[in-house]
């Protein structure tokens, strides 16, 4: 397995000298593979969540791969993908099997870590003078009293890992993590409907534990990519195919153009990507198999292809119904019909001119998809 | 080949203003005249503040409400691309039916695309009165609705009449109600709040811990200062009877 992780500083944190609050890593040591991103919270309050998503960051490498060594052998042996959602929405009646048990006592320690690095960079770095001159007085006090630092370094926290045996997910916040396992392109990882627009559950807080969800499996199916990206990502993509898009460009990009190519590319992406998408930081971690991969970019073309054509007959089918709709409005008198024909007829003229677009990018699939290099034949 | 642009779209994110318009039979006459008036005139500046900002476009919709309630267009529209259309008063008052369709309308399925990519919409609702038909049963589930709870949400109170209770149980707060007593008051209020939600509901930064409803409100309590006849509904400093309903 490969991997990688970049960070920037987001469009709208250099116009207000404000420092980037995201981190992110990747490692492989040991047999284990971690990548993690955290997003610190953005508001005055918490003050320090630079310090705290890159403490994040840390811990939680730590903290799993002291799992993965001493977690029994067979925890996960046989476990066919397991999902769970935060423990506060789960019915009482579900019952907490040996691997979630487990788990939970994983999440409660990078917590609790994490609780305790805070504190020493805290006692460490007392606040500056920069710090103090935009602290409400209430605040530098408390902080000076080593009280609610969780939420002067509060942070996201998503994660993916995998040993020889099994591969896990856990997130709490937003941000997406998706995988590919060959196929399909999902989120392994059940979503939180309180991570809306710029709400988040977050590691600092108070019932933590519970907001946590995560996905197991043990049955020897691994993905082939998974991507891990904060909400300054997801809010320049906006609807999920469209971001699930972006990352087959990437896994394309990996195979087609090589893999420190396409990480020198979309390091000087992702400043480009915030300053015309969410102005917000931006963080992308990914993992991928090299061995797998590179047989799997025809059907992710093809993948891309058929969602093009999905495009054009939607944008197809739309322009049709706004041209019947100005014929019907042709004769037209009073005001309102006027306008809904003009609307119309201005509206079936702007999707025109994107189908024509979308079309120019289907040919321009189709082309990659010819260029391919033919499959090599197995020896008889 | 691109990581973007040939294949990848970076869409603009998006914030919709939203105008809830009470146009029952008391708002005939010069109050419904000088919604009209104002919302035309607003329109030029939101589509200048929606190209001017880096962060999202602005779209426009609006819902009128009588007897039963319906949107000036099916969709919502960029501001550039928005004719307004004159609204009539005449009939009841069906809030609690507007919220319904409102609520149905703040969803994936509705005008609102995926959380991803959007901002939280901005409701301006406007009326001179009371509701007559079921209005908690349709506020009801409009609070359920999750766009709802995250939007900036400012009432406008025209006249004496309006049941300031009721916008306050809309907007969730008597400070974001403001009340207005003549026909410029009116048309300024209508200006300041539909500026002021567009500007900083749209923007991806805010002001600290300050939500985006407060910086709104306070930003219009500020403005509402310099307006004759206009009043934050929870200044229990300015004396309402200090200003005579004039609407002639």
């Amino acid at each position: 397995m490969r991997h990688y992780a970049s960070t920037c500083q987001g469009e709208s944190h250099k116009a207000t000298a404000k420092p980037c609050q995201d981190s992110s890593m990747s490692g492989q040591k040991d047999g284990v593979l971690v990548a993690v991103v955290c997003d610190g919270h953005g508001g005055d309050r918490y003050f320090r969540s630079d310090r705290g998503s890159r403490l994040c960051c840390e811990v939680t490498a730590k903290a799993v791969r002291e799992f993965a060594r001493k977690a029994p052998d067979d925890l996960f042996a046989g476990a066919s993908l397991t999902q769970r959602g935060p423990l506060s929405t789960l019915d009482p009646a579900d019952k907490l099997r040996r691997q979630d048990i487990m788990l939970r006592q994983l999440f409660a320690s990078i917590i609790a870590r994490w609780s305790e690095a805070i504190l020493a960079d805290a006692q460490a770095s007392p606040l500056s003078d920069d710090e103090r001159s935009q602290l409400k007085p209430e605040w530098q006090e408390a902080f000076e009293q080593g009280l609610d630092l969780e939420k002067v370094y509060g942070t996201t926290l998503m994660a993916y890992v995998q040993t020889r045996s099994y591969w896990l997910a856990f997130h709490i916040g937003d941000g997406k993590l998706v995988a590919y396992d060959g196929k399909e392109w999902s989120e392994p990882v059940p979503w939180d409907d309180r991570c809306f627009l710029n709400k988040t559950t977050s590691i600092c807080d108070v019932d933590a534990i519970d907001k946590v969800r995560y996905c197991y499996c043990g049955d020897g199916s691994f993905p082939v990519a998974v991507f891990l990206g904060s909400d300054g990502i997801d809010d320049s993509f906006g609807p999920m195919d469209n971001l699930i898009d972006f990352y087959r460009q990437v896994a394309k990009a990996i195979v087609m153009e090589g893999p420190i190519k396409t990480r020198n590319t979309l390091a000087n992406l992702l400043p480009q990507l915030s300053k015309r998408g969410s102005q917000d930081d931006m963080s992308v971690a990914y993992v991928y198999d090299e061995e797998r991969l590179p047989a799997l970019i025809p059907a992710i073309i093809r993948q891309q292809i058929e969602r093009q054509e999905a495009a054009i007959a939607s944008l197809r089918s739309t322009i049709e119904a706004e041209q019947a709709k100005a014929e019907s409005l042709s004769e037209a008198t009073s005001q309102r019909d006027t306008i809904e024909r003009d609307y119309a007829l201005k509206k079936a003229e702007t999707l025109q001119l994107k189908m024509e677009a979308e079309e120019q990018r289907l040919a321009n699939l189709q082309a990659e998809l010819q260029s391919l290099p033919a499959p090599s034949q197995s020896e008889p | 080949m691109s990581l973007l642009d040939e294949v990848v779209e970076v869409p603009r994110r998006t914030m919709t203003l939203f105008f809830l318009i009470d146009t029952s039979g008391s708002m005939a006459g010069n109050k419904i005249g000088a919604v009209n008036d104002a919302v035309v005139n607003v329109l030029p500046i939101l589509n200048d503040i929606s190209a001017s900002n880096p962060d999202a476009e602005i779209k426009v919709a609006a819902l009128e409400f009588s007897s039963g309630c319906s949107w000036l267009y099916s969709e919502p529209k960029l501001a550039s691309d928005f004719i307004w259309q004159d609204v009539e008063a005449e009939g009841l008052t069906s809030l609690g039916e507007a919220c319904e369709e409102l609520a149905s309308k703040l969803s994936k399925s509705g005008y609102m695309k995926s959380a991803s990519g959007s901002f939280a919409p901005a409701i301006i609702l406007l009326s001179d009165g009371g509701p007559t038909d079921d209005f908690y049963g349709g506020l009801g589930k409009l609070k359920a609705n999750n766009w709802f709870k995250h939007a900036i949400k400012v009432a406008i109170a025209i006249g004496d009449d309006a049941d300031l209770e009721v916008l306050k149980d809309f907007t969730g707060n008597m400070e974001a109600v403001f009340s207005v007593h003549n026909i410029d008051a009116l048309k300024k209020i209508i200006r300041v709040v539909a500026v002021t939600s567009s500007q900083i509901g749209s923007k991806s930064s805010s002001a600290g811990d300050t939500t985006k409803q407060q910086q709104v409100i306070d930003e219009v309590k500020q403005s509402v200062e310099d307006i004759d006849g206009a009043e934050a509904a929870s200044d229990a400093s300015v004396d309402s009877s200090s200003y005579d309903d004039d609407w002639d």
